[in-house]
């Protein structure tokens, strides 16, 4: 079923009552429930804390697999207990560094693995049997989970003896975080694959994360986060149960991880609600026999979203009441942000300050001595039965439309976040929300100028040196054979064999994470997901309305001095995918009169320059988050030149630190927009520089 | 004036109007025509800014965009002209990128125009997604260019000719012209069209429920798309549907030509294609694409006319006093209001030629 947007009707978040009583509890047939034993409302395990605190996972990874390795023994020792991989953009991606499309990309958000060599030097000295690993892969997840398997077997360790988790959780990347790779079908194929196979050869391995975090990190409500994550979690059972895999072979190994907004009451509401939702609904539709199957286990992470790059040091703050809020809820382990994440990767004193403050939570003040302390508060159990009443009306919302998969297919949930998000930014911009710091009581200290900075080209180059020295001492023929396997195997019958298995193979003969990617491709394609957006969210919420019109006469009197609307081009260039910040922009551009080209994602710099020359805009608008700023949005520059469209004029938006604005300035960018600007303010400036007579060019 | 300027010097920017001392009408001939060569010659930034200048709706620029046609307008005419309508989703994009792919691969140039909706609220829009045409979008022989259809039709469908003409002087032997199917811009792109087809989605009876008359009338051809994998059957049905009611239907609808087609699939897209070859050089044969041609040109003047008049009437303050008084008599009982129409006419008769003048529109 197709959903009408005009008569849907549509609930973002649960509505707070200023005062809530016993009666709240009694109208909602609130029944006490005990931790360990189902609906799992205030825990899934007896004992929680009192025995075991949460498990201390931050995730890290940049740079060389050596680096990140240095960076993980240090932690270790500094009282962390597990380890959990970021991947640079070109991994997730399956492309090797050498690849011409991913340049900007590698090292930048996380570490580069090419070869199961890279796997090996990253927990070189970390026995894999004993530290359990998290690994946030979803795109290349078989070359990856390949790569780790031999890793491990190098050092001795079987798989079975392996513990921890991966991702594994495709949908939410077709929804919002955008490293997918193949199609939607194949890629769901690859999620039971792997599962099974953990089923099989990794009994104490979670073969999936169900993540929400990212969908809040994307603008979804905690409402609409619950909501979609429980369905995509059953969306996984489905797809499972259609492959043949009976539902307790696989739910007692799915783990979910959720983001912890700033909302603290709700926060608390919706961690108790998923573990409640996720076992009635587990029992409706799957009747497990084993118990462990309805039981939610969670990671959670506390929200970069949150943070501010203005005065940061108020997100010590921040990421303390989030973390409260994640232990009150009940979470089996937990990532705190570091202060400075607003502007680059985690310092080491950051990253410091962020881990010691789950150490003091654990310690110092008691709070793991008593298990779900704020059950039976009147706020707390009613919003909890709020939020499950309000994630199953969205979830039955779902169910109509044929289910998850159906829903993303149509872009439903995507257009809801994006509504969300939209709206979010207007609040924020029209002053009804309060971000310390940010659009109210700023500081005029000087700015946070200590940030974290890794040397891409540096990387880059040792990547290639690494690839070149794999490629030419490994033996051509296991390695052909080896990757022939995994494509016949493609090309085959689901569920006749095991893809991952066949990886593993494949990784064994050295074969690299983007050949292992590439002969997937072959079979499959690559997807490229269309850009709906949202129109209008913005302007509906943007209260102060004269305030907004103002903006909208600016742009009119543009169009009539012009003979055309200010026309521009938002792109995210190379293989960051993270485009809350490019959607909100081109939403409410829009809203305020602009013409918008909303680039596809992935360009090179080459391509966003033909579009811009082609749609001859008057101005180029990069969104970055990735780090790989320094070296793509210079050469979307250079690519304007060689085309005779130097005086395209271009802006740069996103995670900037402020010394590598100042860089790019000098090379021509016109104006960048840290992290906290507003869109009015944006829209001013960006229409300054292309007035006559301001920053860009524009006699035209 | 800011380090930007600098890149005037580089070559390839001489031959626009890109250049700052082009204020007002201050191009001179030497000029439009290094434009007009630099278009023929294949520069993609002047043939995008030449689509910006006809696209200008400031009053000053009519002039020189009319300059810089009639210098292109010898090399014009020589494309295929496509019409490619739709409601969102039903594929189009992935249509063009396969048939685009393939038309290149058979050594032709190829440019697509896209009019998309601006916002009634704000006037601004979001335009055309090039997402699922990265691979055509990429080559060197394609074109896209995406443009928002403003607020007033009679507008784009000139502005969308204008261009068209430009696309062909700059080689570009087919132009493909995409619309989102809502009933209104696809009126006037099916008469600048040589080929109007239209992709429908293969759920028949909702689609029969909620299709316009309208656009059927219009199509020349109708593709059902999305016929694969399970959806095949119903596309079938669905298309059989179609040519039932077209058979049913009056005169006008009948003798359309329905397919069924899946954008993703190399071979279909090809045997579309070679349905719309096939339709084109039987109609060249028998004289019917000079005729359509010609009638469509008749057309375009005839509204070209008929708009400007109307915006002329509704803008003029001179013309609106005249009415205003006009009518006042009418009001005040002296003249009857056939007797006010035909004075409002002749009035407005002189005062458009006071207007050309003023203007210094030549002919």
């Amino acid at each position: 079923m197709e959903e009408n947007p005009k008569t849907a009707h549509v609930v973002m978040n649960i509505k707070k009552k200023s005062i809530y009583t016993s009666r709240d509890l009694s109208d909602r047939g609130f029944e006490e429930s005990a931790p360990g034993s189902f609906p799992f409302r205030r825990g899934p395990y007896k004992t929680m804390y009192t025995k075991r605190p949460w498990t201390i996972r931050q995730y890290a990874g940049f740079s060389t697999a050596d680096e990140t390795n240095a960076f993980y023994h240090k932690a270790l020792k500094a009282g962390q207990r597990g380890l959990s991989v970021a991947f640079d953009l070109a991994t997730h991606r399956g492309y090797d560094s050498d690849h011409p499309r991913v340049a900007g990309d590698v090292g930048k958000a996380g570490v580069a693995i090419d070869t199961v060599e890279d796997m090996k030097l990253l927990f070189d000295g970390i026995p894999l049997d004993k530290v359990s690993v998290s690994m946030t892969m979803n795109g290349a997840v078989l070359p990856v989970m390949a790569c780790y398997i031999i890793a491990a077997e190098e050092q001795g360790v079987k798989p079975d003896q392996l513990t921890g988790t991966i991702q594994n959780d495709i949908l939410k990347e077709f929804m919002v975080r955008n490293t997918y790779i193949y199609p939607p079908e194949p890629s769901m194929r690859i999620v039971s694959d792997i599962m099974a196979f953990a089923h099989d050869k990794m009994p104490r391995f979670n073969s999936i994360s169900v993540s929400g975090y990212h969908m809040q990190e994307a603008g979804a409500t905690p409402l609409q986060e619950l909501a979609f994550t429980i369905a995509d979690g059953l969306a996984y059972l489905e797809a499972a149960r259609a492959a043949g895999i009976h539902v307790d072979d696989v739910a007692p190994r799915v783990s979910f991880f959720f983001a912890i907004g700033i909302d603290f009451l709700t926060e608390v509401a919706k961690l108790r609600a998923a573990r409640e939702l996720w076992a009635m609904l587990v029992k409706e539709r799957f009747s497990p026999d084993n118990e462990k199957s309805l039981m939610l286990r969670m990671h959670c992470q506390t929200s970069g979203w949150s943070l501010t790059a203005q005065d940061p040091l108020n997100n010590v703050v921040r990421t303390t009441i989030e973390a409260l809020a994640g232990v009150f809820g009940g979470t089996q382990s937990l990532h705190t942000n570091s202060y400075n994440e607003a502007l680059s990767l985690p310092t080491d004193a950051a990253a410091r300050i962020a881990r010691n403050t789950q150490l003091i939570l654990q310690n110092e003040t008691g709070l793991c001595q008593t298990i779900d302390p704020l059950a039976g508060s009147y706020a707390i159990e009613s919003m909890t039965t709020d939020m499950v009443s309000g994630a199953m009306d969205m979830i039955r919302e779902v169910d109509k439309m044929g289910g998850m998969v159906r829903a993303i297919e149509q872009g439903m949930p995507q257009r809801r976040i994006q509504q969300s998000a939209a709206s979010r930014q207007a609040a924020i911009d029209s002053g009804d929300e309060v971000i310390v710091g940010m659009n109210a009581y700023r500081s005029d200290d000087a700015p946070e100028r200590d940030v974290f900075d890794v040397d891409n080209k540096k990387v880059l180059e040792q990547q290639i040196s690494k690839l070149d020295h794999i490629r030419s001492r490994r033996d051509p023929g296991t390695v052909k054979r080896a990757l022939a396997a995994v494509m016949e195997e493609a090309r085959g019958d689901h569920p006749a064999g095991s893809l991952l298995e066949r990886m593993v193979d494949a990784a064994r003969a050295r074969a690299t994470v983007g050949e292992m990617s590439a002969v997937l491709e072959q079979v499959w394609g690559r997807h490229r997901a269309g850009q709906s957006t949202v129109t209008s969210a913005y302007r509906k919420s943007y209260k102060k309305r004269a305030e907004f019109m103002e903006l909208v006469d600016e742009v009119e009197a543009f169009a009539r001095r012009e003979g055309r609307r200010p026309r521009m081009l938002v792109v995210k260039l190379g293989q960051d995918g993270h485009d809350r910040g490019a959607r909100i922009v081109a939403s409410a551009f829009a809203d305020i009169g602009f013409d918008v080209d909303l680039g596809p994602l992935f360009l090179t710099p080459a391509e966003a320059a033909r579009q811009a020359v082609e749609n001859d805009v008057h101005v180029v608008g990069v969104s970055t988050l990735a780090g790989a700023h320094k070296t793509l949005i210079p050469a979307l520059i250079e690519e304007l030149k060689k085309e005779g469209a130097g005086d395209i004029a271009v802006v740069a938006g996103g995670v900037i630190p402020e010394k590598d604005g100042e860089w790019l300035k000098k090379k021509g960018v016109l104006e960048i927009f840290g992290p906290g600007t507003g869109i009015p303010a944006a829209a001013r400036s960006v229409l300054q520089c292309i007035s006559v007579g301001g920053k860009g060019n524009t006699d035209r | 004036m800011s380090k930007n300027n600098a890149e005037k010097e580089k070559p390839g920017r001489q031959s626009g109007l890109a250049d700052g001392d082009s204020k007002n009408t201050g191009i001179n001939e030497i000029q439009f025509r290094n434009w007009a060569d630099a278009i023929r010659g294949g520069s993609r930034r002047d043939l995008a800014r030449a689509i910006t200048l006809v696209e200008s709706n400031r009053p000053k620029d009519v002039e020189p965009a009319q300059q810089l046609l009639e210098l292109i307008l010898p090399f014009s005419g020589r494309s295929d002209r496509i019409g490619i309508s739709g409601v969102p989703g039903v594929g189009k994009s992935t249509f063009i990128e396969v048939l685009g792919k393939e038309l290149i691969a058979a050594g032709r140039k190829v440019a697509v125009l896209t009019i998309d909706p601006s916002s009634p609220l704000s006037g601004g829009s979001i335009l055309g997604d090039k997402t699922r045409m990265m691979e055509f979008s990429r080559m060197d022989e394609a074109f896209i260019r995406p443009s928002p259809a403003g607020h007033t039709l009679g507008g784009v469908a000139r502005k969308t000719r204008e261009a068209m003409l430009l696309c062909e002087s700059a080689g570009y032997d087919v132009v493909i012209i995409e619309t989102v199917g809502t009933g209104q811009a696809e009126w006037r792109v099916s008469r600048m069209v040589d080929l109007f087809a239209v992709l429908m989605l293969p759920n028949a009876g909702d689609a029969l429920q909620g299709i316009k008359r309208g656009i059927l009338e219009m199509a020349d051809i109708i593709l059902v798309n999305k016929a694969d994998g399970s959806m095949k059957e119903a596309a079938e049905q669905a298309a059989n549907e179609y040519r039932s009611v077209m058979d049913s239907a009056e005169a006008g609808v009948s003798g359309k030509t329905v397919l069924t087609c899946s954008a993703t699939d190399l071979e279909s897209v090809r045997s579309c294609w070679q349905h719309f070859a096939g339709e084109l050089s039987q109609r060249k044969k028998d004289s019917r694409f000079d005729e359509r041609r010609n009638a469509q040109l008749l057309h375009w003047i005839r509204s070209l006319a008929e708009d400007s008049m109307q915006q002329i009437l509704q803008d003029d303050s001179a013309s609106r006093n005249i009415l205003n008084e006009l009518a006042g008599q009418v009001q005040k009982k002296k003249i009857t209001p056939l007797h006010a129409g035909l004075a409002y006419r002749r009035k407005v008769i002189s005062e458009l030629e006071r207007h050309d003048k003023r203007n210094k529109i030549p002919f």
